[in-house]
């Protein structure tokens, strides 16, 4: 085997070397580097694509499939579980942390880098439909905005997922409908930072990558929406 | 026995809806339609159950009817499938982010063709000759693009080197 030969094996099939190409990495020292950056890649690589799951998924599978195949009384059990699962936790564990939302926020814009880098459904009446969802209204157009998708949320809920140019750089607005918020809060985390802001039918989240930014995002946010319309 | 169908079902959700998820992620990059694809898949999994012989290879039997659904969902829904000629790949320069997002980006990027084998490898840890048969081609063909697919990744990763080195 020689060297080009031993690398197009590496690259299609890192985690299983053939004897010839075992053989070519102890007599060639250039291919064991080589071998062995590829396999830090496919570390970094499965890191990467080791996206969060949505929290409930099986549960909710199980229910969809309780509705149309399983005896009633599964689909009950089953949601009773949930319920009962997540009155337990706060009781074991306490209430969540404040913050829970803001990191969620976070974590939702840390797995969905193409809101950064494409363009979707960025026109006025989508910005107002995803407004809508919470009561508010626009007074004062946002801007340039770049995206805007409803995206799952916790416990098979859904929100809205903006993403708008501001003078500072790219920001995100992150709209819950119908989900209770006693009280704002901030977060820095993994060098972003966000903040949650209670409103009468639900709250919004502003993602930004620092506390200074976020609070003058919020700020425009707060002179331009009408949040109690 | 019906009873016992429904327990293996319960498992299989458990053991493999997470996986499937990231799989539907990555083909769809949409995290709804790929929780709905999961949803639909499992659904129709569970409507053909008793017809499923060997429990083993349930895994790659999901996939499959994940990748049906799919072709059926942009089908009904007629959403513009946007996937590049695998002998054309470029890969634009794009404004640089966040490191820890650099990756994710260029996965991104990567065209379906290079994508999906590339994740039903990494991520579901299957040979070159086995997405050859879910993805009904030639091991040869997948040999070929898993090949290209870490060229390219490779060749992004040191974009920005080479850029720097430059200035």
């Amino acid at each position: 085997m020689n060297c080009l030969e031993f690398r197009r094996e590496k690259l299609a099939e890192p985690r299983h070397s053939s004897a010839a190409a075992r053989a070519h990495a102890q007599e060639c020292p250039q291919c064991a580097v080589f071998s062995r950056s590829v396999d830090e890649s496919e570390a970094e690589l499965l890191r990467a694509m080791t996206v969060s799951v949505p929290e409930g998924l099986a549960d909710r599978v199980l229910l969809r499939s309780g509705r149309a195949n399983f005896p009633a009384w599964r689909g009950w059990a089953l949601a009773a579980s949930v319920v009962l699962g997540v009155g337990l936790a706060s009781i074991f564990f306490g209430a969540p942390p404040s913050d829970a939302y803001a990191r969620l926020a976070v974590t939702h814009v840390i797995d969905e880098p193409e809101s950064f880098t494409t363009e979707y459904h960025s026109d006025a009446h989508s910005v107002a439909v995803a407004l809508r969802s919470v009561g508010a209204s626009v007074r004062t157009p946002l801007g340039k905005v770049r995206y805007v998708k409803l995206c799952p949320w916790e416990n098979g809920t859904a929100a809205w997922h903006l993403v708008f140019e501001t003078p500072q750089g790219l920001a995100t607005l992150i709209v819950v409908a119908d989900e209770r918020v006693r009280s704002k809060s901030d977060t820095f985390v993994d060098g972003w930072s966000a903040g949650v802001r209670p409103v009468r039918r639900g709250f919004y989240a502003v993602v930004t990558s620092s506390p200074a930014m976020t609070g003058q995002v919020d700020e425009i946010l707060r002179a331009r929406i009408n949040w109690d319309a | 026995m019906i009873g016992d169908k429904k327990a293996e079902f319960e498992r299989t959700v458990r053991a493999y809806s997470a996986d499937l998820y990231r799989y539907a992620y990555w083909l769809c990059r949409d995290r709804f339609v790929a929780e709905e694809l999961v949803q639909e898949a499992f659904a129709r999994a569970w409507k053909s159950w008793r017809e499923l012989r060997e429990i083993g290879s349930v895994k790659a039997w999901l996939i499959t009817i994940l990748r049906n659904e799919r072709a059926r969902m942009f089908a009904r829904k007629q959403i513009p499938v946007a996937d590049d000629d695998v002998s054309e790949l470029e890969i634009p320069d794009l404004p640089s982010m966040a490191e820890n997002l650099d990756v994710k980006r260029q996965l991104e990027r990567l065209p379906l063709a290079y994508r999906e084998p590339l994740m039903l490898q990494v991520l579901g840890g299957y040979s070159c000759g086995e997405i050859a048969s879910m993805l009904n081609t030639s091991e040869g063909a997948i040999m070929t693009r898993l090949t290209r697919a870490r060229q390219a990744l490779r060749q992004d990763a040191a974009e920005p080197l080479k850029r720097g080195a430059r200035r």
